[in-house]
């Protein structure tokens, strides 16, 4: 473990670099001091607080370096596959091949909160007519026409049908501009009828086998384009050995998040575990690090948990979050106004899940595929989330809002009563944008209220 | 009398529900309406809206059918499958097209309605009794088709609402007037659905001196499914009626959209169009998007027009921009 455990600023934790490079803690080849990707322009850096133990360093710098490791992919030969949308599924099958890298060019919604505003990829968008009202992915737009914060793929993946309209929208302005996509089906998920043979997927919902057969077909085609792209055969075992790989970060993931949302005492910030959550979609193109990153964060986590020390109070109110957020300083300032974290349903749980090792490895897929929160109702996304918030215990929820979201229009109001009716707890919706500064005490009064009302919820009721 | 089978959306054929004994009404709703539970929720779509407000009100209709090709309408069966008492179904119809798996998945949603139809009082019908229906339908929107240009605007937008809302029996068909020769601008208007307050679009051109000679809206003729193949229809009607609905509308939620702008470029040529309206509703993201790529790609003049759904209030806004853009044209 390292020293005692808590949340420290950007400068703070220059000093704690130079700290543990004189005590000679090994540095991965990716390593350095934080403050050195303000150079980048990731000016957030500075208003953030980050947990400071080395792992976390570690982690943060796996994070700011991606880039770099695309273009070194690149420039070593390997081909660089953009899949779009499917958050966890298409990477698997990637990153099974020895010549292929993918990554998400959705994570471009990040950029104008990590760089404030400050990369003009929103304003590119603008200037395609894909204003504010869509959701903040649409910097993804930028970042493509700049060329700037990734290089440009391969090839491009988009799964399309059940997803929102504004990611299926952008998608196709941004293939309006040139780059090809392959669109791939991802139907709607829905519940067996009497005569049909269901499916129990990963994470406990259920499909009718036919929509699993159909959405392996869908994968059958970028199986077979992905072959085609680095001429390399993806057989069944190597596939297997991909999902093998993807299922030591899910498991590895899935010790942390248990471990951080039941201790007593908070052992990791959410800031740092949304991170870590994040890694699980595409590795953050290198999986075998993402494994040793996410291990030495585990071995962290478990240290302090057996320590009984953490970052927060013991009270801290205990909270389930809906939804990542556009400013992760938003994650900062619900440990600021007295929560913390306990449970989370980021639109990606399905990457969290194991994937089935006992059946053949397309067929596991398109179950994980299926899987997708996002793809089934918002019914069945509320069910999971009171599944979890028992679990791990949360006393309350934020439902944080993405902006001009499509999806946040209405399942917010169908999560929430779901919450309220079935396990009376207090549940409150926010939106959050790219940069929350101008709305911070809003949003900062709104979350002391949540907390407040948890903390008066545990008092006894007198006689 | 037979049930009533509520639905709005293009992909869901009229006929299909027809053939079962029940009475399709695709609902236009009036404006974007006052749902109770929804007040105050930002973003939510003013059509979706509108038609949450016709569904939940009132038990006139038997069924409701929605589809999942815009998310917000996807999400909306939430809303109705947890506050109303109505049989609801949810019909899976694939954005992309090209592939034999997604034209499958379509007729294989078909079927799965077909249950669901049955489950609430439908019949299964025989081939020859949908092969019927299907021919009966297809004539009615052939006569609506010529018949156009013997119509207003307004008036022909009327007949294919009313065609929706109640079937062929509605259309009044006699459209024995005299060809209008075009004297005035000829425009399209492009978009989503239009709601019926916004009909008035239709006269609001007409009033600054132009003509809409394209509705190349949902709930216009591109709403409006590819004419029949007789002999496909002998050998298997539901294939044909896959055929006509799924591979011949074209809409902004297809990927690619590539067909949307074949389309266009065939319309508007054919017609001389000399302007295009761009009707959106706020919050409808799909058809925001086309915005650029329509002025990127149709070199015709655009007049972006986004909406709340209420139309009484904007009219007057909207009219001072059609009239100005008409000017410009002129």
């Amino acid at each position: 473990m390292s020293d005692a455990p808590k949340r420290i600023t950007l400068e703070q934790w220059d000093l704690q670099y130079e700290k543990l490079r004189a005590a000679g803690a090994p540095q991965p080849y990716y390593g350095g001091p934080l403050s050195r990707h303000l150079k980048d322009g990731d000016r957030r850096l500075l208003k953030l607080s980050y947990d400071n133990s080395a792992a976390a360093l570690r982690l943060w710098n796996l994070l700011l370096t991606e880039e770099d490791r695309l273009h070194e992919a690149r420039a070593s030969g390997r081909k660089i596959v953009g899949t779009m949308k499917d958050l966890g599924t298409v990477p698997v099958m990637a990153y099974s091949l020895k010549n292929a890298v993918a990554f998400y060019p959705d994570g471009a919604w990040w950029i104008p909160c990590v760089m404030e505003l400050g990369a003009g990829l929103l304003e590119i968008a603008d200037s395609l007519g894909i204003d504010e009202s869509f959701c903040p992915v649409r910097a993804m737009l930028g970042a493509f026409v700049t060329g700037a914060h990734f290089p440009l793929p391969d090839m491009l993946v988009c799964s399309v049908g059940a997803t929102c309209d504004d990611f299926s929208a952008i998608a196709q302005r941004l293939e309006g501009l040139g780059p090809e996509i392959l669109w791939w089906e991802m139907p709607h998920r829905r519940e067996p009828e009497p005569d049909e043979i269901a499916v129990t997927l990963p994470g406990g919902f259920v499909a009718p086998k036919r929509q699993v057969e159909f959405v392996k077909s869908q994968l059958q085609g970028i199986k077979t384009a992905l072959e085609e792209l680095t001429g390399e055969r993806l057989y069944a075992e190597k596939l297997s050995e991909g999902i093998r790989k993807a299922n030591q970060v899910r498991r590895c993931l899935s010790e942390l998040r248990h471990l951080a949302f039941t201790a007593q005492r908070c052992p990791i910030p959410a800031l740092e575990m949304l991170i870590a959550e994040m890694l699980a979609i595409h590795f953050c193109s290198d999986r075998q690090e993402t494994i040793a990153v996410l291990t030495e964060l585990l071995d962290e986590v478990k240290a302090r948990v057996q320590a009984e020390v953490g970052v927060l109070e013991v009270d801290a109110a205990r909270i389930f979050w809906v939804n990542p957020v556009a400013d992760l300083q938003v994650m900062n300032l619900l440990e600021d106004c007295g929560g913390r974290i306990c449970g989370t349903e980021y639109l990606f749980s399905h990457a969290l899940d194991e994937v089935p090792e006992d059946s053949p490895p397309l067929d596991a897929l398109a179950q994980m595929a299926l899987a997708d929160p996002m793809v089934g109702s918002s019914i069945d996304r509320a069910q999971r989330i009171c599944a979890d918030i028992s679990l791990f215990g949360a006393e309350a929820v934020v439902i944080s809002r993405i902006g001009g979201a499509s999806h946040c229009a209405l399942e917010g109001q169908v999560i929430g009563e779901i919450v309220q009716d079935e396990l009376d707890i207090p549940v409150i919706e926010i939106e959050v944008p790219p940069v929350t500064d101008s709305m911070r005490p809003t949003v900062r009064t709104r979350l002391e209220a949540l907390v407040e009302t948890v903390r008066a919820r545990r008092r006894p009721v007198p006689k | 009398m037979s049930k009533t089978v509520l639905y709005t959306c293009p992909y869901v054929p009229a006929e299909w529900i027809a053939a079962h004994g029940l009475r399709p009404c695709r609902v236009i709703p009036d404006s974007a309406g006052t749902v109770f539970s929804l007040a105050g929720r930002e973003g939510v779509c003013p059509y979706v809206r509108g038609f949450l407000a016709e569904v939940t009100d009132g038990d006139r209709a038997g069924a409701v059918v929605m589809t999942t090709v815009c998310d917000q309408m996807r999400r909306a069966f939430d809303i109705v499958a947890r506050r109303c008492e109505l049989p609801a179904f949810l019909m899976n119809v694939p954005n992309t097209w090209q592939t034999p798996a997604a034209q499958q998945l379509y007729v294989d949603e078909l079927r799965r309605l077909g249950r669901f139809l049955i489950r609430h009082g439908g019949k299964s019908p025989s081939n020859d009794a949908l092969a019927a229906i299907m021919l009966e339908y297809d004539a009615t929107r052939t006569a609506l088709l010529e018949a156009r240009e013997r119509l207003s605007a307004l008036r022909y937008a009327e007949e294919i609402a009313a065609f929706g809302h109640d079937g062929p029996d509605a259309v009044t068909g006699g459209y024995r007037g005299s060809l209008e020769p075009i004297t005035r601008v000829p425009l399209a208007i492009v978009g989503g659905p239009l709601m019926k307050k916004e009909f008035r679009i239709f006269e609001i051109v007409a009033e600054s001196g132009g003509r809409i000679v394209l509705d190349a809206t949902e709930s216009g003729e591109r709403g409006m499914c590819a004419p029949l193949d007789t002999e496909a229809l002998r050998e298997e009607p539901l294939s044909e009626l896959a055929r006509i609905y799924f591979g011949g509308i074209v809409d902004a939620s297809r990927r690619p959209d590539s067909q949307l702008y074949e389309w266009f470029e065939e319309k508007l040529t054919e017609r001389a169009v000399q302007g295009i309206i761009f009707h959106r509703h706020v919050w409808c993201d799909l058809w925001h998007a086309e915005l650029g790529r329509l002025k990127d790609l149709i070199d015709v003049p655009v007049l972006d027009i986004d909406t709340a759904g209420d139309f009484g209030s904007e009219e007057n806004r909207t009219a001072g921009r059609i009239g100005a853009f008409l000017e410009m044209l002129q």
